[in-house]
């Protein structure tokens, strides 16, 4: 089995993560009530009662699996 | 014909997907709706849709080469007998995908996969020859120039442009006019006040 010869510097480690980002999501704008709300596209959404306990899930009107 | 997959199969190898997707269209088949990994919906969505194109068929032969993937003669009874009816009238699409977010052990992009037995609502076709239509008479009534519904769509178009700019020179004189009746309202004010 392949073995490093040498300790990797902390520079060489850094200079590799620094290369790891993050990627922006696409959002769709839409207003609910009055609200804007930001949601990933083509995905169904959580709808919640008035405590903000969770239900079910819903997409285009129609129930999709409970939460 | 479904589109044949590209890239590696899920699961360890060929045979493996194979029974993946058997068990997956059983499951659906049984329960109507379930939930998998967004990947896997969409590879079982042809299968599913063709197995239920035999069950349509209903005939012994098309029943045994459902029995070759799925292994249950229970769930096959019930594709046949249940789920084959409710979807009689319906050219393909029996399937739904819909995806729910992802899960939290591994953050995989998850979907619901469902039957579609609802009803079919057949699309209107004369739908557009009405809408476009509507539109059209609707600004000759604004206008009342008088043009008859047999003239050309570009008659009209002129016709409504004409009314507008007329409709604006009048707006116009109206404003002039409150302006000058503002004015001559506050002169005599003004002189009042210096009085």
């Amino acid at each position: 089995m392949a073995v490093p010869k040498r300790k990797q510097s902390r520079a060489n480690t850094r200079a590799r993560r620094s290369q790891w980002k993050a990627e922006v999501p696409t959002l769709v704008k839409t207003v609910e009530n009055g609200k804007v709300t930001y949601s990933l596209p083509h995905r169904a959404k959580v709808v919640t009662d008035s405590q903000g306990t969770e239900l079910y899930l819903e997409y285009k009107g129609r129930k999709v699996a409970d939460a | 014909m479904p589109k044949p997959t590209k890239g590696p199969r899920l699961g360890g190898g060929p045979a493996h997907e194979r029974l993946l997707l058997a068990n997956l269209a059983a499951s659906l088949f049984t329960h109507k709706s379930i939930q998998t990994t967004e990947a896997k919906a969409k590879r079982l969505r042809p299968l599913a849709e063709r197995l239920i194109t035999f069950a349509k068929r209903g005939d012994l032969h098309a029943r045994r080469r459902v029995l070759a993937t799925i292994k249950d003669k229970s769930v096959v009874h019930e594709l046949f007998t249940q789920i084959a009816p409710l979807v009689a009238d319906r050219e393909g699409g029996y399937t739904r995908i819909v995806k729910t977010g992802f899960r939290k052990g591994d953050n995989a992009p998850m979907a619901v996969i469902e039957l579609v037995l609802e009803p079919v609502t057949p699309k209107v076709k004369k739908a557009k020859p009405a809408a476009a239509s509507a539109p059209v008479e609707e600004p000759a009534e604004e206008t009342e120039a008088a043009a008859a519904p047999a003239e050309a769509e570009l008659q009209e178009d002129v016709a409504a442009e004409v009314a507008e700019e007329e409709a604006a020179a009048e707006a116009n004189e109206a404003a002039e006019a409150e302006v000058d009746a503002e004015d001559a309202t506050v002169e005599p004010a003004a002189e009042d006040a210096e009085r």
